[in-house]
């Protein structure tokens, strides 16, 4: 047993140790602290061994695979599980996991109204959720990564239903699952097609032309649905309906992100496919613009956050599509940082103010400096601010789009990247510039298990952008800084966005009336109108023919039968008259018949 | 090791049975500890078996050979083949929770457990049978003794009479439990005459006058005599297999049968068609499997989609359960369809995986119908609140039942449709992905509108979560979805040589579909 196989088993061990003590032993996790305790120890001790792989790394250590058989067939092996170690997985498996243990410390306060038994239910599910996450990103083949894939899925469905008593998030959690659900049947028939043409699940495999543009079509079609790109996205808005902690974790830094990571892990199949990487860089670029235009006229500081999201996952599919597998992964790692970091900071205003509403809120940079500071840190950050991580990365993303398609993906991603700085100032101006609201006015700085993580995570949310050489060499991408017209271009559209903002929402709430117009095509009456039909006026539909035809046409068919067998029984039983001379009758005419048919003739 | 290990299996839970019969009717504490104990022994000579079978040596182990009719050339002959490991194991948890969960039946308990175990013991003997006569005599045993545990125990569900064959609705109380009751065995033994009838042509044509079921497959039966049993098998074991259009009396029968006969006759029975139509059709009669193998499979997928189409707008949970088996049920059959050794061990493993899905399924079911009294789902909700141990288990059975990596019922459905793949037809897998998908939506609806929402007011105020011998059920059956999920290869091990012997010694088989 070499030593990175071991810490890549302990990091998807421990988690899975911790799940599983928790659903043994019902007394752990209906009490506090050994709820939380096995979790972020599990946590602990994922991460440490992340951090060891990634030093290792550093320091030269090989890519390590190893695998055994999962599914025989014939004495062969059909498909194989295990362990795939090089500087991808070890760089997200560091950035997933210290994302999760920051996430989990502040929930420690965070959640702490809730009963000891929902308060060990909510550490449970993390714990499911950091292995079934580990278990995609080490994944060293598709359907590996798939399993992860559908897990995280189904962890993500069990936290955002967490207030289950709530119709709304129940409603949002079935949702949730069932459009990601949609789109992971590309996923499965990626695998089947995959699988019927080249034997093989791998996604080094020497694919034709045709058949990797079929499967990455179909892989991509799942990613639309993990990573919440259009149309496909309207689940993830909803998804806030889950305690903040976990937008943070899922809904923002990590498992939305993981259709992001099996573009980079699938790019070797990617690169044999142009056609499809055309088709994501469209999408993700429009993606991008569209989300951030939404993002404008949220008034639920979590949503916002959430079409954020959208947004920036857009540009990083983009990038990928556009054949930078580097930029997409560098953004999706810096991302995690400053987007778990201001999901949490807005946890811990929702938490003082007791409310998701922008307009409870106001002034707050007076009551809750920390936070305020952290916040801006996170916008800033993300807005592509120069000498923040985001802009680093963001950098890079729109430097690969530079001259592809006609420059259309390039101006929509500069368009999305001034509309990310305008709507980030439009929550900073509202949440925490301004006078306070009544609800503000009382609000006050969270305890240290809160205020921790979020220091925590503001370090790389300034400083990750630095390690876009070192991630290259790790990765053996080539990356140079350049100047040129992109870094000139997005920095002036982050710092107009964020100057515009002050200057359009610093007043009255002014809402942007083309923008709300966008709200209604998005939610009112479009896109997700048209999802809910889809299911009502089509599937329900459909169903409920199946089930007509069922009862009465074969079964009726079947009860027919019955009937006829009866009826005929019914008709010929007075035959069967019970009197002798009936049948003697009977039988001196059928001897004459016979007679006849013998002799007579 | 003992040479009546198999026996033991099938004749435990007969034994248990014939004591009952000397048990007085007030002993209902040893009745049902009687019954569990007899279970028990079935499941532990079946785990005995699992342990003991010989994976590298394969083929039939455990043979024990008694003489019945010898003039006929009719032998009681139990060997126990990698397939059989499995479904063993299936049954033995199968009766021994459903004897737990039985554990509250207060209506003439006595012959309701002496009928149970009776059926258990002709499920069991079906799977190690190796003579034919002697398969079917016992399949008919584990089939009949529904009738009367349906009819007497069942529970009536009022449908109103529509659509273009209305009129009969007045001769048949439609729904009802005695009307369940008569289907579900007219239209089964309507099956077995089919089946007898192949018997018959495979006896006379085989030219050794032998049941045997060895010494049959050695018989290269002319393509013609193949072309008559084919069909007639898979439609005389595919109707207990809930074939497509002869799966109706499937919804009825088990909506209507009370809890653990719910577990038996979904979880085990409904297998035990798909094994005869592979074990006898399939392995008996390949050139005619070859090509028939397209209307199979095509029928299976039809099975995949309807079923859950149909079980989308149920509104008796009961139905909603049942009618997802038809849907799984399809699943088996186009595993068994594909000829190919992913496809094979896809289906014998759906018959585990959902066998145990949908004992679960049923069990958890019958709980909570024992304490809302309603099986309506719309007028639920909020339980969670009050059984969270049962939430969680539906919850599992549901991932499992929509392929949920993970679970059983993944590996299952993930081998069948990747032998589907590599078949001459891979658009099976269209309607089958589709058929997962929309079992996605309504088992989470379901549970959904059941289990979440607010606290329950009113009638619904005082639930409890699952306590006692209710545990048994969701327990071991839950833990078993997650492991044999996590580790197929538990099983596939002994699936897998059974299907490569069965495909390596009839090479004509082996990708004929390709």
């Amino acid at each position: 047993m070499n030593s990175p196989v071991l810490l890549g088993e302990v990091a998807l061990g421990a988690p899975a140790l911790a799940a599983l003590l928790l659903v043994v032993f019902p007394w752990a996790r209906r009490r506090r602290a050994p709820a939380a305790g096995l979790t972020i120890a599990s946590s602990l001790v994922a991460a440490a061994a992340a951090a060891k792989l990634v030093i290792d790394r550093t320091g030269g250590a090989p890519d390590v695979r190893v695998t055994i058989p999962w599914l025989p067939a014939q004495g062969h092996t059909l498909a194989e599980v295990g362990l795939q170690l090089d500087g991808v997985s070890v760089v997200m498996l560091l950035v997933v996991t210290v994302v999760a243990l920051c996430v989990q410390v502040f929930s420690l306060e965070y959640m702490r109204d809730e009963t000891a038994r929902s308060y060990g239910r909510y550490f449970a599910y993390h714990a499911l959720f950091l292995f079934s996450m580990n278990l995609l990103v080490l994944a060293p083949n598709l359907l590996q990564l798939f399993a992860g894939w559908e897990l995280v899925g189904v962890t993500s469905y069990l936290l955002i239903g967490f207030y289950f008593a709530r119709p709304s998030a129940a409603r949002a959690a079935v949702k949730a699952f069932w459009m990601t659900k949609l789109a992971d049947m590309g996923f499965l028939f990626a695998l089947l097609v995959l699988f019927a043409s080249t034997g093989s699940f791998d996604w080094t495999v020497a694919a034709s032309p045709q058949v990797a543009t079929a499967v990455t079509a179909l892989l991509f079609i799942a990613v639309v649905g993990k990573s919440a790109q259009f149309p496909l996205h309207v689940w993830l808005p909803d998804a806030m309906e889950g305690p903040t902690p976990v937008s943070a974790l899922l809904h923002a830094a990590t498992m939305v992100a993981a259709g992001v990571y099996m573009l980079v892990r699938a790019d070797p199949l990617f690169a044999r496919a142009p056609a499809t990487r055309d088709l994501m860089l469209w999408v993700g670029a429009g993606t991008a613009a569209f989300a951030a235009l939404l993002a404008l006229v949220q008034t639920d500081i979590k949503r916002v956050l959430a079409y954020s999201t959208c947004s920036q996952l857009g540009l990083m599919v983009a990038a990928i599509g556009a054949g930078s597998a580097f930029a997409g992964f560098f953004h999706l790692g810096t991302h995690a940082f400053f987007k778990a970091l201001l999901f949490l900071a807005a946890g811990s205003v929702i938490h003082a103010v007791h409310s998701n509403e922008l307009g409870a809120m106001g002034g707050l940079r007076r009551r809750m400096p920390l936070t305020s500071a952290v916040f801006v840190v996170g916008a800033l950050s993300l807005s592509g601010v120069p000498g923040f991580a985001g802009f680093a990365s963001k950098d890079l993303v729109l430097a690969s789009v530079e001259g592809k398609a006609g420059w259309v993906p390039w101006v929509l991603l500069m368009a999305s990247a001034f509309l990310t700085a305008l709507y980030m100032g439009r929550v900073l101006v509202k949440a925490f510039l301004g006078p306070p609201s009544e609800a503000a006015a009382h609000a006050h700085e969270p305890g240290f298990s809160m205020t921790g993580p979020l220091v925590l995570l503001a370090v790389p949310a300034v400083f990750a952008g630095l390690l876009g050489g070192w991630l290259a060499r790790s990765l053996g991408a080539d990356y140079h800084l350049h100047l040129g017209l992109t870094p000139v271009v997005a920095s002036a559209a982050a710092v107009l966005g964020l100057g515009a903002a002050v200057f359009v929402f610093g007043g009255a709430g002014r809402r942007v009336p083309w923008a709300a117009a966008l709200e209604y095509f998005d939610r009112g009456a479009f896109v997700d109108r048209g999802w809910e039909s889809l299911y009502r006026q089509v599937l329900l539909r459909v169903s409920g023919w199946a089930r007509w035809v069922d009862r009465y046409l074969v079964d009726g068919v079947i009860n027919a039968l019955g009937w006829g067998t009866l009826e005929v029984g019914t008709t010929v039983r007075p035959l069967q008259t019970g009197r002798t001379r009936d049948y003697v009758f009977a039988v001196m005419v059928g001897a004459l018949v016979l007679a006849w048919l013998g002799g007579w003739r | 090791m003992s040479t009546h290990l198999l026996s033991l299996v099938v004749a435990a839970p007969a034994v248990a049975a014939a004591l009952l019969l000397l048990l007085p009717r007030q002993a209902r504490l040893a009745t049902r500890w009687v019954s569990l104990c007899g279970a028990l022994t079935s499941l532990a000579g079946a785990l005995v078996v699992a342990w003991s079978w010989d994976k590298a040596k394969g083929g039939f182990q455990f043979l024990e050979d008694y003489p019945l009719v010898p003039s006929l050339g009719i032998h009681i002959k139990l060997a126990a083949d990698g397939w059989s490991v499995a479904l063993l194991l299936l049954t033995g948890l199968i009766i021994v929770t459903g004897v737990l969960a039985s554990w509250k039946v207060d209506r003439r308990d006595k012959e309701f457990f002496i009928l149970l175990l009776v059926l258990v013991s002709g499920v069991f003997g079906v799977f190690v049978s190796q003579d034919l006569f002697v398969f079917f005599l016992l399949y008919e045993i584990a089939v009949l003794p529904m009738y009367l545990l349906i009819g007497i125990w069942g529970s009536s569900h009022e449908v109103p009479p529509a659509g273009p064959f209305r009129f009969v609705w007045k001769r048949f109380a439609v729904g009802s439990r005695e009307y369940a009751a008569m289907k579900l065995t007219l239209m089964l033994l309507v099956g077995s005459a089919a089946i007898l009838v192949a018997m018959f042509v495979l006896w006379s044509h085989s030219g050794a006058r032998t049941f045997d079921l060895q010494a049959l497959q050695a018989v290269a039966f002319s393509r013609s005599t193949q072309m008559l049993v084919f069909p007639l098998v898979w439609l005389g074991f595919g109707t207990l297999a809930g074939v497509f259009p002869f799966h109706t009396w499937s919804p009825d029968g088990h909506a209507s049968a009370p809890t653990a006969v719910s577990m038996l006759h979904a979880g085990v029975l409904m297998k035990l068609g798909a094994f005869g139509v592979m074990r006898v059709g399939m392995v008996l009669a390949p050139d005619a499997a070859v090509a028939w193998a397209p209307v199979v499979g095509g029928v299976a997928v039809v099975n995949i989609l309807y079923g859950a189409l149909c079980a989308a707008s149920q509104t008796d949970l009961k139905y909603v359960i049942a009618y997802s088996s038809v849907s799984h049920m399809g699943v088996v059959m186009l595993g068994a369809a594909t000829l190919n050794a992913a496809g094979w061990n896809g289906a014998v493993y759906q018959m585990f995986a959902h066998g145990i899905m949908t004992g679960l399924f049923f069990a958890l079911v019958g709980l909570v119908y024992e304490r809302a009294h309603t099986r309506t789902i719309a007028r639920m909700g909020g339980f969670a609140h009050a059984m969270p141990a049962v939430a969680v288990c539906f919850t599992l059975a549901s991932l499992s039942s929509l392929g949920l990596p993970g679970t059983a019922g993944f590996v299952a459905e993930f081998l069948v449709f990747l032998g589907a793949a590599t078949t001459r037809f891979p658009w099976w897998t269209v309607p089958g992905v589709l058929g997962a998908f929309v079992t996605a939506v309504y088992v989470l609806r379901a549970a959904k509108t059941i289990f979440w929402g607010p606290l329950p007011t009113g009638e619904f105020a005082h639930l409890e979560d699952a306590r006692g011998t209710e545990w048994g059920a969701p327990l071991v059956l839950g833990a078993a979805l997650v492991l044999f999920g996590l580790w197929p290869r538990l099983l596939l091990d002994f699936i897998d040589v059974t299907s490569a012997a069965f495909l390596q010694r009839l090479p004509l088989l082996a990708d004929a579909l390709r």
